[in-house]
């Protein structure tokens, strides 16, 4: 099971609204390379791999990246407080607006729906560990691409947090290449 | 930054580098010296956790903060908010 914990795993304070930074921001929400499809691939491939060390690091990075989910969710929030519809419809948020008002919906920033078809479980552990690793350089471009869009200090801060929990997770899955091979030794 | 935020980032950092560690030793699980560090953060994130929680309120829930668990602020709410 899963217990809560009310606080973010890293703060995130952001003085001024601003609908078009939420509008690409939203992306790591509910896009190809998010973090709902990074929490939902490691909880469910987590059951078929047949190591204890990959069990618990799937099942601690799947919760890490639901952690993650909601600073994004945090983020995204903070940004779109106290809109005026002039400011809606000058950033071009209208378009995200007309369906969601300011709800947080999980879209990548080009309108689609989250899609299952953005994530891999293959029940092999060469193939999902190897899924694993490029999803999380995946989601370290995605968040490289915020930071060239984005200038506002307080959003490129928890962004950066983000983008280097990426690069961490890659090393922590290249750490388990060596004891999934054995499996083919 | 006020009391309460000082307060949470430092419970945050602490319950980070415990974090880090814990992910580490899953596939280090022979490492004493990653195991002993991990050890004294997650001892002292414990009692940070504890002292937060008696001035601003519940983080988990359970069986004596029923009313508290419901105030405000969320995680989510920007601390001009609080």
């Amino acid at each position: 099971m899963f217990m809560y914990e009310k606080k973010l795993q890293y703060p995130v304070n952001i003085k001024n609204p601003n609908p078009k930074y939420a509008q690409i921001i939203i992306s790591q929400y509910g896009g190809p390379d998010g973090e709902l499809g990074a929490s939902l691939r490691y909880l469910s491939q987590r059951f078929s791999m047949p190591y204890p060390e990959l069990k618990g690091l799937l099942t601690d990075i799947g919760t890490e990246e639901l952690g993650h989910l909601e600073m994004i969710g945090a983020i995204v929030y903070q940004l779109t407080r106290n809109l005026s519809i002039e400011e809606i419809k000058k950033s071009g948020f209208d378009t995200y607006f007309v369906d969601h008002t300011t709800g947080i919906y999980t879209t990548a920033a080009s309108g689609s729906p989250w899609n299952a078809a953005s994530i891999a479980v293959k029940g092999d552990v060469i193939a999902d560990i190897h899924e694993d690793l490029a999803a999380e350089q995946k989601a370290r471009v995605t968040y490289d691409n915020i930071l060239r869009l984005v200038d506002d200090p307080d959003v490129r801060d928890p962004i950066k947090f983000l983008r280097e929990r990426e690069i961490v997770h890659y090393q922590r899955f290249g750490d388990t290449l060596p004891q999934s091979c054995k499996l083919f030794a | 930054m006020n009391e309460r935020e000082r307060l949470l980032r430092q419970l945050s950092s602490v319950q980070f580098a415990a974090w880090e560690l814990h992910m580490y030793l899953d596939t280090h699980k022979n490492d004493r010296e990653a195991r002993r560090i991990y050890n004294l953060k997650l001892a002292r994130a414990n009692e940070l956790k504890m002292e937060f929680e008696s001035k601003y309120g519940p983080l988990t829930i359970n069986n004596e903060n029923n009313d508290e668990w419901l105030c405000d602020p969320w995680p989510w709410e920007p601390k001009e908010d609080c």
